[in-house]
């Protein structure tokens, strides 16, 4: 939550600056940026709460044993849904719009009217649209799909913003962008925006237009919510059909042993659990946003070929690194059977490793392969196969000595458990950190190869390997003497969270 | 009082019986967490071939003093001997003797039910064929036939709880400690684990479970122990205990707190 607070207030005031800048630019051009980034903003409020499925405390539905009339209940919660972190960022920045419109008396009144409406809209929206959230995307199956959908968008937000950027706008990007703006400012997405806009540039008949239909959007949202609460107060929680798995699965396919079977239900959950399902879906989208955004900076394409499959690994040995606390109280089950530490450290390792060694096999010949000179192969290998084994390592070690509080089952993956004395980022922070000196001499000896003599090379192979397999070997050695000691801790934390 | 249970074979001529082996022996056992004493020294044996029940109201230990018993959590001080072997010394050979059913703690539920008694199975050491075979007759045995296939997050609570005592005897312990085995759970499902749980008995396992309903314990157990605030106010046959009160009257009589409905007027006053 507060990694959300600090981006929603940074996006905020980035927003802040770029609507005072607009102040002192032309009238034309204000009004364009303006109506299509205040557009954008809508959008944001309205579409965000459909995808991240947010915990909702204003769910009329709480209220329904209270007998409050409809009218009565929707209103109290419209009123109360303004003491929010987003509705003070959205009244700050439509504030700000009165500072854009200081231009002339008559700007300065319609951007005050115009600042109480942008307000309302957002608010509404995006009540209205959490509650459709809570009320039809109620399902776990929903919800896991509409979080992974959000996850993804946002993931592709950053090279999307990118390419935007690196459009040439000095030529044709403002005719693109007043062409956008006399559409959108007529829809009520971004009319309560162009209310001051155009009576700064003259034009008053459009202005009060528009300041009809911000007012007549603001009744319907009004209307919307007033039934919505009405239908949710009434309406029983939907019961889903449950989907039916038959036989055993990763269960029959593996041998029957304990470190096979934890290996077994590991990978059950990777695909089964929206907690790991997330990280799943984002690991390979990380390195495709990395090679975008930085050949959009200048790095030729074929260069960055090599960048995806060290970052993987890297993401996929960190991804475990706190994953007994996933567990949540159910190691019970592990500790009451006395399950072995080794047992349970490799079982945990076992599916990373079947994803990881594949990737680090194909995903690098097919790298060198896109990026043309095949004596990289083997310091590739290295590198990544030093990343991927030492961080499992590692992982095996921080998950039973350092385990953090975080989602438990059946939570949305983005909640966060109640922010106290963990901590997290530390934790986070070092287990990256030690990643990559374990990796340093494979990493090392790779930059040899590449400024001097092409024989390092092999020596970054043949390091990178040795260094990664021992820190793995070692790692689950320790990690299993610190779970073996520390198994009933380990529940009694679980139990506290 | 602290007798071992004695049990009449059925049918048999009243033989002098030896003492028999102790099934759970507990000793001296102490928790606090923090200010709070959750268990404030508690001595027990319980003999082999008992079907024994710990009653007590909630927040009385209950469910603490049985996390200790089964490896669960760590105790301050006492100890714990399962047929003789110390749980906390040597832990993986008293688990092994033992099956648990404990009480809010979650199961792994993003897997079928199916697959969680295949993966408890296997935990303890069990080999592919006779999970399978075990998992069938347990599945025919609570009535989970159709639910096999379905995650056990989709499961009723009553659903879970008779998933969650299969999988704590599917590797046919010595001694089942089962901590409120039958909340939720209807009385059909209810009287077919008794019928079970009792024939375990019968054939010389031991049943330890714990409850707040007196008159299913009453009906099932052959031994009690009434457990208020973390100490034993006392415990042996469920004859001597309950004396010739019921054991819900002698309960209520030994803990106390028992209010007359006096006052509170205003709710026979009617605003609506």
């Amino acid at each position: 939550m507060v990694l959300g607070l600090i981006y929603g207030v940074g996006t905020g005031i980035i927003v802040i600056a770029g609507l005072f800048a607009l102040r002192f630019v032309d009238a034309e051009l204000a009004r364009n940026t303006e109506v299509v980034f205040g557009a954008i903003i809508v959008v944001v409020y309205t579409a965000l709460p459909l995808f991240l499925g947010i915990d909702d405390t204003l769910d009329p539905r709480r209220f329904a044993l209270f007998g409050m009339p409809n009218s009565k209940l929707a209103s109290s919660l419209a009123i109360a849904s303004i003491i929010s972190i987003p509705a003070v960022i959205i009244a700050a920045i439509a504030l700000s719009l009165i500072v854009t419109w200081s231009r002339d008396g008559i700007s300065v009144t319609l951007a005050v009217v115009s600042a109480v409406l942008i307000t309302a809209t957002c608010l509404l929206s995006a009540r209205v649209a959490t509650s459709i959230a809570a009320f039809f995307l109620a399902t776990r199956r929903a919800r896991d799909l509409t979080g992974i959908l959000g996850v993804v968008a946002l993931v592709c937000l950053t090279p999307v913003i990118a390419a935007l950027a690196s459009v040439d706008w000095r030529e044709d990007g403002l005719t693109v962008l007043a062409g956008v703006e006399r559409v959108v400012s007529w829809t009520p997405l971004g009319a309560a925006w162009a209310i001051p806009a155009d009576s700064a540039n003259g034009d008053f008949a459009g202005a009060f237009a528009k300041l009809g239909i911000a007012i007549l959007w603001i009744g319907v949202l009004w209307l919307a919510w007033r039934g919505l609460v009405a239908l949710m107060l009434i309406t029983p929680e939907r019961q889903p059909q449950a989907k039916r798995y038959a036989g055993l699965g990763w269960f029959d396919r593996l041998p029957r042993t304990p470190t096979w079977a934890i290996a077994a239900r590991s990978l059950t959950y990777w695909g089964r659990d929206s907690r790991y399902g997330t990280s799943l879906v984002v690991i390979p989208l990380i390195p495709i946003v990395m090679i975008i955004a930085l050949n959009i900076a200048g790095v030729p394409l074929q260069q960055l070929a090599l960048l995806p499959v060290p970052i993987i690994c890297l993401f996929l040995s960190w991804a475990v690194h706190n994953d007994v606390s996933f567990d949540n109280t159910a190691v019970w089950l592990h500790l009451s059977a006395s399950t072995s530490g080794i047992a349970d450290r490799w079982g945990r390792v076992i599916p990373v490793l079947l994803v990881g060694i594949p990737v680090l096999g194909f995903g690098s010949v097919i790298s060198v392969w896109v990026q043309g000179d095949w004596d990289l192969l083997a310091p590739l290998i290295g590198v990544s196969g030093s990343i991927l084994f030492s961080g499992l390592g590692l992982s095996s070690v921080m998950s039973a000595a350092f385990p953090y509080p975080t989602a438990r089952p059946g939570d949305s993956p983005f909640s966060q458990p109640a922010p106290g004395a963990s901590p997290a980022g530390m934790i986070q922070a070092f287990s990256f950190g030690a990643i990559l000196v374990f990796s340093a001499p494979a990493i090392y000896f790779a930059y040899l190869g590449i400024t001097s003599d092409s024989a390092w090379y092999f020596q970054s192979l043949l390091t990178g390997l040795a260094v990664g397999i021992g820190v793995l070997i070692i790692g689950t050695f320790v990690g299993a003497a610190v779970y073996n000691r520390r198994a009933s801790d380990l529940l009694a934390f679980s139990m506290r969270n | 009082m602290r007798k071992p249970a004695v049990r009449k074979p059925r049918g048999a001529k009243e033989v002098p019986s030896a003492p028999r082996e102790n099934a759970l022996k507990i000793t001296g056992l102490v928790k606090r967490f923090g200010e709070k004493t959750a268990v404030a020294g508690i001595d027990l044996e319980i003999a082999a071939g008992s079907f024994f029940g710990i009653v007590g109201p909630n927040g009385a230990g209950k469910t603490t003093t049985l996390s200790m018993v089964t490896g669960l959590l760590k105790p301050d001080f006492g100890s714990v001997q399962v047929h003789g072997v110390d749980v906390w010394s040597d832990p993986v050979a008293a688990k092994r003797k033992m099956g648990v059913l404990p009480d809010r703690l979650r199961l792994f539920d993003r897997l079928t039910g199916g697959q969680l008694l295949y993966y408890s199975g296997i935990l303890r050491g069990l080999d592919g064929a006779t999970v399978k075979a075990r998992t069938r007759d347990l599945a025919g045995a609570f009535g989970l036939d159709e639910s096999l296939d379905r995650l056990v997050t989709d499961y009723s609570a009553g659903m879970t709880k008779k998933l969650a005592l299969a999988a704590a005897m599917i590797h046919s312990p010595r001694l089942l400690v089962l901590d409120e085995p039958f909340e939720s759970v209807d009385p059909v499902s209810a009287a077919n684990v008794i019928e079970i749980l009792q024939r375990y008995v019968a054939a010389g396992g031991t049943v330890v479970l714990s409850s707040h309903t007196m008159n299913l314990i009453e009906r099932v157990c052959d031994s009690v122990a009434i457990v208020v605030n973390g100490a034993i106010l006392d415990s042996g046959t469920m004859a001597s205990v309950r004396g010739s009160k019921t054991l819900e009257e002698r309960f209520v009589e030994l803990a106390g707190g028992r209010k007359s409905a006096e006052g509170m007027e205003w709710l026979h006053t009617f605003s609506g």
